[in-house]
């Protein structure tokens, strides 16, 4: 059993996490096949054997979580549909991407499991679960990935993920000298016949047929990703008009909820002599200043820029508040329950005052979505885990998880 | 007078579509240490005027073509560093400045581990220590990635910053580590997107010039020139459907996910709209 997974989509999958400051799920889009593969050995020739091979052609996000399940687990098809559309035959599974746990199916993903299996009618479905850690002072991080097969036996539940890549580009294949030869039939002969696979110039032909495909290609590949960048500039922009009305709506809807209350305490007041109205509206400002992006005061204007420090709390492009307030992609998501893997309390990060500013945005922001049977499973088996755990401390880690050949002793 | 106490860099914020890139150079190739430059600035921030907080901040980066592909020694010669950062200041200066209006430089360089422990070599750190000579802000990233527990089956990809410090004068360098933050990018930037499909383009270009320095050996007969050929149209076979393939196959899933994004957002825009209307 083999599985793979391109680099773009697991690139992909990490992107689409990093900017979710909650879990992130999706599905898988793919195909599992039984191929062929022919082994050659001294004792039999041409022995066969069927191998089943998954294959993660790339994956469909889902925009938030519970999108089509229920705190219960239950899935709701409609919703699915919703969001697989026509992609709903080319599934093979789905993938979860948590921070700070472990490397199990949660009691809720094994029933969303069991019924995405049935609804989709998919005995073989497969889980990839995406597990986020990182050091106390957010240094190192690790990204582990794990992908079950649930609905085998207990045996066989996980399967190696391999990502094709390009392997060897060394180019020591090149024969930088022919094999000495003195024979004149063996000259004359592939001198001969070998001049078919030359044009004119002495070039062969093949190179420039293949340069010929490859550049056809590199070509559509730029004009895809025009097309790519283009449509990310209207997201954007659209994306930036609705944040703004969301916002335009929200200060509206302040306002006149203060005016409200105004009113109704005038209306209260009997007596003329006691203005006993507290001044509200203070709150209304403070609040609309804190909406904003909450930006460290002192930030001056970068160094290298040539023109003389501005005192601006406005320099940031969009999403100003994103990017001082680093998701802390470092921090298990606040109010849950930290596992038992020990890896610090989630606040070793950079300037105490841009973390102290991030765990507040993380509080405003993040919905509780997640209740405590997410972690029922978080019970203290003794799991291999890597020994991330010694790296906690600052400094040098002890051991680290194994690995192939370090070319040096880490750290010393 | 002002004494400004210059820390090493305090923090470095990692735009999340210029960590896509760094990800997709660096799962790229198992076989051999992959690297390129960070493009950004640097922020600083004072408190009271005495202790500055250096922040490096990565929107986008640069591949780059390994000129020493002996295992373990991924370095950037100081000419081609330099050589790099003009470019690369003059081509993202122009269209980076665009749409933030500052100008970006360089700040660091990452390579990728793979297979190996993410945790910079000796050579690795004096590589980094050489750079801050330079820029003492420079930062270090590293890739580690093709790592796989065979027991429990569990992969996993690293990545961590560090910059190199000397405990006394004449003493070895020692790594020192910086936190780093994958910052949110809903959106993937012009610049990073560009960077991205130049891998394809790099990795032909290195092909082509191996080729032609193997092609001007006059003394090679025929068959050994088909030979050569040959492995010139492999190796170009390789990287199509290693890269530009599933290259192209993420881009065009990017765009449907684009569109549908594109077309859910119009319709809560004009919702948006009306209910603003109405207040």
């Amino acid at each position: 059993m083999a599985a793979s997974i391109s680099g773009y989509t697991f690139s992909s999958v990490c992107y689409h996490s990093a900017n979710s400051s909650s879990d992130h799920e999706g599905f898988l889009l793919g195909e599992v096949r039984q191929e062929e593969t022919l082994s050659i050995s001294d004792s039999h020739i041409g022995s066969s054997e069927f191998l089943n091979v998954i294959e993660v052609h790339n994956h469909e996000p889902c925009a938030q979580l519970f999108s089509f399940y229920d705190y219960a687990g239950n899935v709701n098809e409609e919703n699915l549909n919703r969001i697989l559309k026509d992609r709903r035959k080319n599934v093979i599974g789905w993938y979860r991407f948590r921070r700070n746990t472990q490397q199990q199916m949660s009691f809720r993903e094994q029933v969303i499991h069991k019924q995405l299996t049935h609804i989709l009618g998919i005995p073989d479905l497969v889980f990839l679960l995406f597990s986020f850690i990182s050091t106390a002072n957010s240094s190192t991080h690790a990204l582990e990935y794990v992908l079950f097969r649930p609905n085998k036996n207990r045996y066989n539940q996980r399967i190696s993920l391999s990502i094709p890549n390009l392997g060897n580009t060394s180019q020591q294949e090149y024969k930088v000298s022919s094999v000495p030869n003195t024979s004149k039939n063996y000259a004359s002969v592939i001198k001969e016949h070998g001049t078919e696979f030359f044009d004119k110039d002495g070039v062969m032909k093949d190179i420039r047929t293949i340069f010929q495909v490859y550049s056809a290609l590199q070509e559509r590949v730029q004009a895809v990703c025009c097309e790519v960048d283009q449509s990310e500039r209207v997201r954007e922009k659209i994306q930036e008009e609705v944040n703004k009305l969301k916002e335009e709506i929200a200060l509206r809807k302040r306002n006149s909820a203060e005016e409200e209350r105004r009113l109704q305490e005038a209306a209260a007041v009997t007596l003329p002599d006691n203005p006993a109205l507290p001044d509200s509206s203070h709150s209304s400002l403070t609040q609309v200043m804190l909406s904003g992006p909450s930006v460290e005061p002192s930030l001056e204007r970068p160094v290298n820029s040539s023109s003389p420090p501005i005192y601006s709390t406005t320099l940031l492009p969009d999403s100003p508040s994103a990017i001082l307030l680093p998701r802390p992609q470092a921090v298990g998501s606040p109010g849950h329950p930290s596992p038992s893997l020990g890896l610090g309390n989630g606040d070793g990060s950079s300037s105490d005052s841009l973390n102290r500013q991030a765990t507040g945005q993380e509080d405003q922001e993040e919905d509780d979505d997640e209740d405590s049977s997410e972690y029922e499973n978080l019970v203290s088996e003794q799991l291999q885990l890597p020994s991330l755990t010694e790296t906690v401390t600052l400094g040098r880690p002890a051991t680290l998880w194994p690995d192939g050949d370090a070319h040096s002793p880490p750290g010393s | 007078s002002i004494v400004l106490h210059i820390m090493a860099v305090s923090a470095v914020h990692l735009e999340s579509d210029a960590f896509l890139v760094c990800m997709n150079h660096a799962l790229s190739t198992e076989k051999e240490e992959v690297m390129g430059l960070c493009i950004g600035e640097v922020w600083m921030s004072c408190v009271y005027e005495v202790d500055t907080n250096r922040i490096v901040h990565i929107h986008s980066v640069i591949i780059l073509r390994r000129s020493d592909k002996r295992k373990d020694r991924v370095e950037i010669s100081p000419e081609q560093l330099s050589a790099a950062s003009t470019e690369a200041e003059i081509s993202f200066e122009h269209r980076l400045a665009d749409m933030t209006g500052r100008p970006m430089r360089v700040v660091g360089w990452y390579h990728s581990h793979p297979h190996i422990t993410v945790w910079p070599s000796h050579v690795d750190v004096r590589t980094q220590a050489m750079y801050q000579m330079m820029d003492q802000g420079f930062v270090g990233l590293i890739f580690s990635c093709f790592i796989e527990d065979k027991n429990t089956k569990t992969g996993r990809v690293l990545y961590t910053c560090f910059q190199s410090v000397q405990a006394q004068k004449g003493s070895e360098y020692e790594r020192i580590e910086i936190p780093i933050h994958v910052v949110p990018h809903e959106a993937i930037g012009k610049v990073c997107l560009e960077s991205a499909v130049e891998l394809p383009r790099i990795l032909c270009q290195e092909e082509q010039d191996t080729y032609r320095r193997i092609h001007s050996l006059t003394h090679l007969d025929p068959i050994t020139k088909i030979h050569n050929g040959s492995v010139f149209t492999k190796n170009l076979c390789s990287q199509m459907s290693a890269i530009s393939g599933p290259l192209l196959q993420w881009l065009e899933d990017r765009l449907e996910l684009n569109k549908h994004s594109i077309i859910k957002l119009q319709k809560e825009k004009e919702r948006l709209t009306q209910e603003l209307a109405s207040l």
